[in-house]
């Protein structure tokens, strides 16, 4: 995508002005660009920092050390991280699969034009986007059925997702019918059809909800906030990203270690640095995305 | 078979099942050859198109499953906000609850007198209408400079380092910015003082935060807005001697508008949530310090019904009230666009 002025065939020359705004255009996005990367520099340079110089940090460390990983990772503070982060494996690989699942495979009868009651389905899911009871109902329904301060409340309140399946069915009502009725006439039954024509052919759209479901998933914990306590029960639960917020508040601190004391900072850092890893692995794709023209923006129910 | 079915006018068996009522043995005949001329009813329409779909049907049974479960199921508990002050978890549970005990009305008139409530509403509203004025604009203007630039693969890598933060959790964000705000150690805060236990301050930094964690990721809308207009009309304004500030006003912001406007009324939809993860986060963080003057009703909320638990009936009736004012504003967003631009929000 050129930019329209550069292939002007007049040759109007640039005023004044002009180029006075491309200079400031420049300025400005590059001020917006360092906004963002300092503060990411400063603050994860201490994870890597011992915590006696971290007064002296500026945008690296300066005295480089593992000590603050290894503590997260593999020392006393390792049992409690790990666990964290197997919860957050498995609520964000349940949630994902599970919720895409469920919605594109409701999203298919929807997206036929003469589906029965099309409309009064589309309201029953619609309605839920529209108005929620507020937290004390879920709170009880929770409770009722014994899953407070279990993986599983976070998991079923994230499983219903109405704009996802707005989006899978705005994009199966574009796939082409005459393809479904060949497969028909080949002798296809409605699972086959779905699973071996039409998830393929919505690879696209379903790449892009699963992974906004990863990542609001791995990232969300107010329904943590909610349903899991900091009971010894709870602790069971915690998801990553609940994890280092009570990381933040000094919840996990043992004020007897001297070291943990003197390195607090820099510990809670370092699990902030693990905790955007598997994220990161999914960096490529954003860039993917980015790059090759932003379709999903546009996409609406 | 399925295919060719809508092909046949109707069969009498399909037909008599989809009368509400099948006429009388004698007149069966004559109906029948009268129908085959007739538009089939509403009915027969509808029974005509099960039968075609039976098996599909199946597919919406676990999404309305859940939804049964974890939206509507809760949408019955609105009862709890009909209850007497007696609810307790304590002496039974829920079901138990509900069938015990006196029924009011008084708990959503308790609302209009709570002065935490018209505080936190107050918060709410003050937060998003900054937020409206000062991240909303700021998302569409860094699109258009994205745009303005002469290098659109420099602009792209820009929009690929500026979404970072929206890939992190609001935990991650704020333990950043404490950290660089810290009095004693952190680079702006040894210059600023602890500003983030300031009261002043509050609102600003919720609105900073939100900017610095969403602006990148909210302009990719903006940006492919732009990158869709027709690239003659920017040839044609540069041979009328348009410069680029007049390009810009004139030609890109009215192109982009149907989105600007649309996204102006997602945004107003969403006026009564500011953000419950970001500002819970920010007020745990300086451990209580505060507390009454940065209440949201998010945060007032959660505060009510999950840490206090002193008054489930008024949490609950708090928790409606909140919905259906969320739902007006919904519907009032939704009627604004399908006046204005042909096309609801869903």
């Amino acid at each position: 995508m050129k930019n329209p002025f550069q292939k002007n065939p007049n040759k109007i020359r640039e005023s004044k002005l002009d180029i006075g705004l491309s200079v400031l255009n420049i300025v400005l996005l590059f001020a917006m660009v360092l906004i963002v990367v300092l503060p990411l520099l400063n603050y994860f340079s201490l994870a890597f920092n011992d915590g006696n110089f971290n007064i002296n940090v500026v945008f690296f460390p300066v005295r480089p050390t593992f000590a603050a990983f290894k503590y997260v990772l593999a020392g006393d503070g390792a049992a409690d991280f790990w666990r964290a982060f197997g919860n957050s494996v498995a609520i964000t690989l349940i949630v994902t699969v599970v919720s895409n699942l469920v919605e594109a495979m409701a999203a298919y009868p929807l997206s036929k034009r003469d589906c029965p009651f099309r409309g009064g389905i589309l309201m029953y899911f619609i309605i839920t986007m529209l108005f929620s009871a507020g937290i004390v109902p879920i709170y009880l329904v929770m409770y009722m059925f014994k899953l407070l301060d279990t993986i599983w409340s976070v998991i079923l309140i994230s499983i219903s997702n109405v704009t996802h399946l707005l989006y899978f069915k705005t994009f199966f009502e574009g796939i082409p019918t005459d393809i479904e009725e060949a497969a028909r006439l080949d002798g296809a039954g409605d699972l086959q059809l779905f699973f071996l024509i039409v998830v393929p052919m919505s690879l696209p759209i379903i790449g892009s909800c699963c992974f906004f479901t990863i990542v609001g998933t791995w990232n969300s914990y107010g329904s943590a906030l909610l349903f899991i306590s900091e009971s010894a029960q709870g602790k069971l639960a915690q998801p990553l990203a609940y994890y280092i917020y009570l990381m933040l508040q000094n919840k996990t601190l043992d004020k007897n270690n001297s070291w943990l004391m003197a390195n607090g900072q820099n510990v809670e850092a370092a699990a902030m640095v693990a905790s955007i890893i598997p994220i990161l692995l999914l960096y490529p794709y954003v860039v993917k995305y980015i790059k090759s023209g932003l379709q999903i923006g546009s996409v609406k129910g | 078979m399925d295919q060719f079915e809508n092909l046949t006018v109707e069969t009498p068996a399909e037909r008599s099942a989809g009368e509400l009522a099948p006429p009388a043995p004698q007149e069966q005949a004559a109906e029948t050859v009268r129908n085959e001329h007739r538009e089939p009813t509403y009915w027969q329409d509808q029974c005509k198109r099960i039968k075609k779909y039976r098996k599909l049907l199946w597919f919406l049974l676990p999404a309305a499953l859940f939804t049964l479960v974890f939206s509507y199921l809760p949408m019955l508990g609105v009862l709890f906000a009909f209850k007497g002050p007696e609810f307790n978890l304590t002496k039974g549970d829920v079901l138990w609850n509900l069938s015990h005990g006196t029924w009011t009305f008084t708990n959503f008139l308790d609302i209009f007198v709570d002065k935490s409530f018209y505080r936190a509403v107050g918060n709410t509203l003050l937060i998003n209408v900054i937020r409206l004025f000062i991240c909303f604009p700021l998302s569409i203007f860094i699109a258009v400079q994205l745009s303005e630039l002469k290098n659109q693969g420099l602009a792209k890598t820009i929009l690929i380092i500026i979404s970072i933060p929206n890939f992190l959790s609001w935990a991650i964000v704020i333990g950043i910015w404490a950290g660089l705000l810290n009095p004693d150690i952190g680079l702006l805060g040894r210059v600023t003082g602890h500003i983030m236990a300031k009261d002043a301050w509050f609102k600003p930094l919720v609105v900073f935060f939100s900017a610095w964690k969403g602006a990148g990721w909210g302009c990719i809308l903006f940006y492919s807005a732009i990158m869709a207009i027709d690239k003659s009309y920017y040839e044609s304004a540069t041979l009328e001697g348009a410069n680029r500030l007049q390009k810009m006003w004139y030609l890109t912001i009215p192109s982009i508008m149907p989105t600007i406007a649309l996204m102006l009324v997602l945004n107003i939809s969403g006026m009564m949530a500011a953000g419950f993860e970001q500002v819970y986060t920010m007020m745990q963080i300086n451990a209580g310090v505060l507390e009454e003057s940065q209440i949201i009703l998010d945060t007032y909320l959660y505060k009510i019904s999950v840490v206090n638990r002193t008054n489930i009936p008024f949490a609950t009736a708090l928790g409606v009230f909140n919905g259906i004012i969320a739902l007006t504003l919904m519907l009032v967003g939704n009627k604004i666009t399908s006046k204005t631009m042909h096309r609801g929000l869903w």
